[in-house]
């Protein structure tokens, strides 16, 4: 599979006397869609904080390409180009899809307008248009705000933000929580997109056919630490709960 | 928050000491020392008053020449939790009398009580509460006579012109302003060449005494006077009417005299002033205290009149105008 | 359908538009020779400048689901330390002073109100205090603050140049004080409606978190935010004193109020995200001309305050269902 575009390597992290990492490892290769799995309190999230810059690690190191980096907060993840979608979607939901796909990254008019900030709805309209065709989410107006949208909508856009300013990575913690199936089917195809793009997608899920259906490999996390591997296409759900539980273990991973 | 804290615990430490006082005959201010009954306190509404500063004058003068010993204590802002601790202050120097211009005409029934219980007589100045068995006389301004009076000026300044009149008073239920309101109306109805349109009220809001004054011309084009019951809507309706570009041209009659409107009586934007006479009410509150106290016949209520003031008048009644200092 | 029209279609905008045309129809039917007239649409103008600074600035602070109930006190202590300036600087009585002193005297009042709103904004933001508790301190303080100043009373001694300049002056028939409010009014309809600092109010007041994920700078915004509202009262503060020609410490008790009921009724929700300053002017100008108009047509004076509420109440009821049927989609 060539080198890993992201890797974390024995990563720990304690909240007092708590410890969420225990030398946690991971790895994400480009083009990939890798799923990482745990019981609850096995240190996905805490993982996915590290990773994305929103919590920083005790020791360990991150390494992108294999140059290591330092993600001190969500912002220089980002200018990695690593994105995230959150399980509680953080969208405005005041805010119309085309405001909210560039929140934080407003387009300014050219000229002396832009100067004082007066924003250029118009060419923003026109690239999220063509970002949600290109990703396969139908909308039937850019002009509502998001909140008039249903529940798989919302998602869509969220999942298109965080897709289309990433360059290199998208970690999606529980996209499709709370969604129908007609909905979740949706934005699964919107993950494969992506992942035919080039880019590496990490799916936190706790649904296994799910994982199964959607991922290329898995990572199971158990208390802090990385304890399997498997490629999706010879693995079994009961593999993979076997892992997370703990009843079964592989060396070295 | 502190001073009502205070307030309650002086409520509540004071309360069953007045219960003992009943049955041992003791009274708070015993512990105080001997009674000075040749001192005498005023507690206005307000500090820095110029109204109040003028009846302190009074008072003041009045004591003085009466051969009394005087201290004047008076609450920041206008409010029973200022004035409560001041009044229980005052209870245990324990002088011969009291003049007061109570904040609430409830909330100050307690404290003061406990004043004529220590045996101080009460006299209430300006303002009074609604229980009449506390102070042994109150002192205030007529204010249906300045209603009236203001009608009567108004209809001078008119002469023989004809038109509407229009009364701004503050928020419904003000005692002082809707017994001035009332007043003028009575009266105004004995002229036929002006046509009373009834009164508005402002919530005590300047641009909202200017906005019906505007109003009021829009409907009534005629409007050749306005009564404004304070000094609120007095500064609303003279910028209603120098917007309207009618200064003058209506007659404004204000209430009160603080120098900013005295001031503008002598140039002009307002016409006429109905001033209270706050050092005659120092002064008969102090000869209603020094009677009581000497044990001779006391008025039970005294009304002091009022006087108008126009610019041609002024000078020669500069007396009323309020001091801000004596 | 151009930005600025979809966004007074789909808002209350438009119904609160209708009220108050309706409004407007209803008096001038009842007293034409009296309501549709030049001098009663000047005098409406003017009287409701200086509330539509201070409803200007509060539209930002409620669509960032804030509030501020400090802007009339605010107003006051400009109002007071602007005047006090100006006499200080001419030896205790402005009246005859030129336009140097009055500018200073404008520069104090903003600076004032600036101070305030930056007070606000640090303890809103930073030391993430609910605002209805800050601003609710800051009304007290402002205030206290402006009497204290100004020993309990009135200052004047205002500059007859103010007086008579803005505050009386006229421009080609159009009184200054609205020239004055209209440019305050139509910079911040632009600002908010078509830049980045209007689009990130909105976004904060829909969702605070996820601004702050989006890369938006939370903290420092709302801070702004507070800060412009108190500079409008700053502003509003001295519009006041050109306006009235004194610095009055009492009788702007209730204009935080009627600044807000203007913004709700203008269709801003006090839950934050949705708003605009057009929908404020609308909402400013329905209590304005309710009141005139009842004392032009002389209806019971005890019925204004009932038909204002009565109105807001329904404006509010309105806004609430929307968002209902909507969130149960």
């Amino acid at each position: 599979m060539g080198e890993p575009l992201l890797e974390a390597r024995d990563l720990v992290k304690t909240y007092g006397s708590v410890e969420a990492l225990r030398g946690a490892s991971f790895t994400a290769y480009a083009g990939e869609v890798v799923a990482l799995i745990g019981d609850n309190g096995a240190g996905k999230s805490t993982l996915v904080k590290c990773l994305s810059g929103v919590e920083q690690p005790d020791s360990g190191s991150v390494l992108l390409d294999g140059e290591p980096v330092r993600l001190d907060s969500p912002t220089a993840a980002r200018a990695l180009g690593v994105e995230t979608v959150y399980q509680d979607l953080a969208v405005a939901p005041d805010l119309d899809p085309a405001a909210n796909l560039f929140l934080g990254r407003e387009l300014r008019k050219p000229g002396p307008l832009g100067w004082f900030g007066v924003l250029d709805d118009k060419e923003m309209r026109r690239r999220a248009a063509e970002s949600f065709r290109d990703l396969g989410v139908s909308l039937q107006s850019v002009d509502v705000p998001i909140g008039a949208l249903s529940g798989g909508q919302r998602q869509s856009v969220a999942v298109a933000r965080s897709v289309v300013w990433a360059s290199r990575l998208v970690f999606m913690d529980e996209p499709t929580a709370a969604l129908g199936v007609v909905q979740r089917e949706r934005v699964l195809d919107v993950v494969r997109r992506v992942r035919d793009q080039g880019m590496a997608v990490v799916l936190i899920s706790h649904n296994m056919p799910e994982v199964l259906a959607v991922s290329d490999r898995v990572e199971v996390l158990r208390l802090g630490r990385r304890v399997a591997r498997f490629t999706t296409a010879r693995t079994t759900v009961e593999e993979l709960v076997g892992a997370m539980t703990g009843a079964l273990s592989q060396e070295g991973a | 928050m502190s001073t009502r804290t205070s307030a309650v615990l002086a409520a509540l430490l004071l309360s069953p000491s007045l219960l003992a006082g009943c049955g041992g005959g003791g009274q708070i201010g015993d512990s105080g020392g001997s009674a000075d009954a040749k001192k005498m306190v005023l507690i206005p509404g307000v500090a820095a008053e110029p109204f109040y500063t003028s009846m302190e004058c009074g008072f003041r003068e009045a004591a003085a020449a009466a051969g009394y010993e005087v201290d004047v204590q008076a609450p920041a802002r206008f409010e029973s939790t200022l004035q409560t601790p001041i009044v229980t202050g005052v209870l245990a120097d324990k002088p011969g009398a009291v003049l007061i211009a109570p904040t609430d005409d409830k909330a100050m029934a307690g404290p003061m009580k406990q004043l004529k219980d220590a045996g101080i007589k009460v006299v209430e100045v300006d303002t009074k509460l609604q229980d009449t068995s506390v102070a042994v006389s109150s002192v205030s301004s007529d204010n249906e006579q300045g209603g009236r009076l203001a009608a009567r000026t108004l209809a001078e300044l008119v002469g023989g012109g004809t038109g509407s009149v229009l009364v701004l008073n503050t928020k419904a239920g003000t005692s002082t302003t809707d017994a001035r309101a009332k007043g003028f109306e009575e009266e105004v109805g004995k002229y036929p060449n002006l046509k009373y349109v009834g009164q508005q009220y402002t919530d005590n809001e300047p641009d909202q005494a200017a906005s019906k004054v505007t109003a009021t011309l829009a409907a009534n084009p005629d409007l050749i006077g306005v009564f404004a019951t304070n000094l609120n809507t007095g500064e609303g309706a003279a910028t209603g009417l120098r917007n309207a570009g009618r200064t003058g041209a209506v007659n404004l009659v204000g209430f009160d005299a603080s120098p900013k409107q005295v001031e503008d009586l002598r140039s002009g934007v307002v016409q006429a002033l109905i001033a209270q006479d706050p050092a005659t009410i120092g002064r008969t509150g102090v000869e209603q205290a020094v009677a009581a106290i000497e044990g001779k016949p006391v008025n039970r209520d005294v009304e002091t009149d009022l006087v108008a003031l126009t610019k041609a008048d002024m000078e020669a009644n500069s007396k009323y105008f309020y001091k801000q200092r004596c | 359908m151009t930005s600025l029209a979809r966004r007074l279609a789909s808002a209350n905008t438009l119904w609160i538009g209708l009220v108050l045309l309706g409004l407007i129809a209803v008096f001038g039917a009842l007293r034409p020779d009296a309501v549709l007239t030049v001098f009663t649409l000047q005098t409406t103008l003017v009287e409701t400048s200086v509330l539509l600074v201070l409803s200007v600035g509060m539209t930002y602070v409620i669509i960032t689901s804030g509030i501020d109930l400090s802007v009339g006190s605010v107003l006051v202590f400009s109002g007071v330390t602007s005047a006090m300036t100006m006499n200080a600087l001419n030896g205790g009585d402005a009246t005859g002073a030129g336009w140097g002193t009055v500018l200073v005297g404008l520069a104090v009042a903003l600076l004032s109100g600036a101070a305030w709103g930056l007070l606000n904004g640090l303890l809103v933001a930073r030391a993430g205090i609910p605002p209805l508790i800050v601003t609710l301190g800051s009304f007290g303080a402002a205030l206290g603050a402006g009497q204290l100043l100004s020993d309990g009373s009135n200052v004047s001694g205002v500059p007859d140049v103010l007086g008579e300049g803005l505050g009386t002056g006229t421009w080609f028939g159009v009184p200054n004080l609205v020239l004055l409010a209209a440019a305050v009014t139509a910079v911040g309809a632009l600002v908010l409606g078509t830049t980045r600092f209007g689009r990130h109010t909105y976004a904060i007041g829909s969702n605070e978190e996820a601004a702050r994920r989006a890369g938006i700078g939370v903290t420092g915004h709302l801070v702004r935010v507070y800060l412009l509202a108190g500079v409008l009262a700053g502003l509003a503060g001295f519009m006041a004193l050109a306006y009235f020609r004194v610095a009055s410490v009492t009788g702007h008790d209730t204009d935080n109020l009627n600044a807000i009921a203007g913004v709700v009724l203008g269709g801003t929700s006090l839950f934050g995200g949705v708003g605009s300053v057009v929908g404020t002017v609308l909402g400013v100008f329905i209590p304005a001309v309710l009141r005139k108009g009842f004392v032009i047509v002389g209806v019971n004076v005890y019925w204004q305050p009932i038909a204002v509420a009565l109105v807001l109440v329904a404006a509010v009821w309105f806004d609430q269902s929307r968002r209902k049927a909507r969130n149960q989609r």
